[in-house]
């Protein structure tokens, strides 16, 4: 590859990281992601987060094995959009802090808010620890890290929900989410729904999950940008 | 007289319906203040914060398995006891029969209740079952909703497990809902309960069958075999009793109607948010009407401390007037 197509390579491509702050999305590009970790120590070391938990997790299908269809090899997100096998995936899975969050709409205390930034936040002083919000979310953000400590594990409670905070406190200052900043391969993209949709066109690739879920994630009307 | 008239209940029978109503109402104001903490927040506080509200709850919920295994035990191999469920059973000829009749004479065009449907006011066993039909119904309906409430309780105590086990979050959230909405139902049930025996003029405010064993009622002997009646005209009515059962009787009304639009307005739980149909926590006159309804709960639990009060003053009665009789005796 010559020198001027490398650099036509890097302008169609953009960083992980493309806005922050008000009305932020995150969301993965499955065919990027190499399970290599990277965005889970990002995390851990941002944030102190202990052994036991973990705010965003890598979770790989199929090991090891291909895509029936050889063509979409490198495109699990359309393979899966089209009932295909789609070969060995990586999904970064963390909060997407839903524009629809099912975690919001069952919380019987609302100690899960949707804040007017977009952030899905947990307020630990009205958590009761009832883990209904574990069993709606489709994305299994939520991590309940007391629920193995004393009383909890005697009562089967789950202690205080813990969460991917998208790093708010970080998009506050104009940086971007760790895990997203620290990934060595763009798989983690962050910005609006637009710059979301149009970076996955750039890359040909296709968002992993089905029009259900991006309904859940972005919203019915945000949800059309992508190619479903 | 029969026992009829004040007592049907033995002392074992009563001690558990005094431990079962406490242990209910735990359950009822921990699972309550965690469904509409919107509006009771103060009940949430009371019942152990929010890191503490639902371990409350489990250890009411392990009591609750506790006594009804205890009282199957006991129904099973207790003296006499395989006989109750006899009574319990439905006579559905005659009891069909009272409800028509029921409605009839609510109608006025009926004298009187079928015998069937006399649960109080002094008949006797000759005349009436031990049972009314509205009295099966209540042991019948509560029975299944404590079953249903244990058996779904259960299966949702570890969460993650029931996703392991049935390998989806939705039967999670299905057992959830369930718990949530047979919850709803019950307390609906336990206001009329309340309200059906904390108000009955001749017994207003509390019923002392549910408290005083049978043994230990009065002329149970049948030692005055001249007196007529059954004792029922000897009982006056309170003049409290007029104004006392509008209120109970209003604030019954109002806490049914204020869960059940509550569970509606509380978006997404226990009814999905595509089924509510606006409002919100915010709703001041629903906030009230709620609260009224945990009062009549409170009100219930009030009405049971109070009748176990007067079962131990009366017992003590009964004992000083024994300890002056034996003395007298010996004096003579």
């Amino acid at each position: 590859m010559s020198t001027d197509q490398n650099s036509m390579q890097r302008e169609q491509m953009s960083q992980g990281v493309m806005s922050v702050g008000e009305g932020t999305r995150i969301f993965p590009d499955v065919e990027a992601c190499i399970d290599c970790g990277g965005c889970v120590v990002a995390c851990k070391r941002t944030w102190d987060v202990p052994p036991e938990e973990q705010r965003i997790s890598i979770s790989t299908m199929f090991e090891g094995q291909e895509a029936e269809k050889p063509q979409l090899n490198s495109n699990s997100g359309r393979a899966l959009n089209q009932g295909e096998f789609p070969g060995e995936t990586s999904f970064p899975m963390q909060c997407y802090h839903c524009e629809d969050a099912p975690c919001v709409s069952v919380c019987p205390v609302d100690s899960l808010q949707k804040n007017d930034d977009g952030f899905v936040e947990v307020v630990e002083d009205l958590c009761v620890g009832c883990q209904y919000c574990l069993s709606a979310c489709p994305f299994g953000a939520p991590q309940f890290p007391e629920s193995d400590d004393g009383a909890e594990a005697v009562l089967g409670g789950g202690g205080i929900m813990d969460k991917c905070t998208m790093c708010e406190e970080r998009q506050h200052v104009g940086k971007g989410p760790a895990c997203a900043e620290e990934c060595a391969t763009d798989a983690i993209l962050v910005g609006d729904a637009g710059d979301i949709a149009d970076e996955l066109d750039k890359r040909d690739a296709a968002p992993a999950f089905n029009k259900e879920a991006m309904e859940i994630i972005f919203g019915a009307d945000e949800a059309r940008a992508f190619d479903l | 007289m029969t026992n009829l008239d004040h007592g049907k209940f033995t002392r074992v029978t009563t001690m558990f319906h005094s431990l079962l109503a406490l242990d209910v109402f735990l359950l009822f104001f921990t699972g309550y203040s965690v469904m509409f903490n919107d509006e009771l927040w103060w009940l949430l506080e009371l019942m152990g914060g929010n890191t503490g509200v639902l371990a409350l709850h489990r250890i009411a919920g392990v009591g609750l398995i506790v006594l009804t295994v205890f009282w199957i035990t006991f129904m099973i191999i207790g003296p006499g006891r395989r006989s109750n469920f006899r009574a319990v059973l439905p006579d559905l000829k005659n009891d069909m029969q009272a409800f028509i009749q029921d409605v009839k004479f609510v109608l006025g065009r009926a004298d009187e209740r079928h015998p069937h449907a006399r649960q109080f006011a002094g008949y006797t066993s000759d005349e009436v079952p031990l049972l009314s039909y509205v009295g099966k119904g209540v042991i019948f309906i509560f029975a299944v909703e404590l079953t249903l409430l244990m058996v779904s309780g259960l299966l949702i105590w570890s969460k993650p497990s029931l996703m392991q086990f049935f390998q989806t979050k939705a039967a999670a959230m299905a057992f959830v809902v369930f718990h949530g909405l047979l919850g709803v139902i019950m307390l609906m049930g336990v206001m009329f309960h309340i309200f059906e025996h904390g108000f009955h003029p001749a017994f207003y405010p509390v019923e002392l069958k549910a408290f005083i064993s049978k043994d230990k009622m009065p002329h149970t002997d049948h030692s005055d075999e001249d007196h007529e009646g059954t004792g029922i005209e000897l009982l006056t009515l309170r003049p409290s009793w007029n104004w006392a059962v509008n209120l109970g009787g209003a604030a019954v009304v109002i806490g049914i109607v204020s869960v059940l639009l509550g569970s509606i307005f509380d978006e997404g739980y226990p009814v999905p948010r595509e089924l509510t149909i606006g409002g919100g926590p915010t709703n001041l006159l629903l906030t009230i009407g709620i609260n009224v309804g945990v009062l009549v709960l409170f009100l219930g639990l009030l009405l049971s401390v109070y009748g176990n009060v007067l079962r131990a003053r009366y017992e003590r009665q009964v004992r000083a007037e024994r300890r002056t009789a034996e003395t007298s005796h010996s004096d003579d």
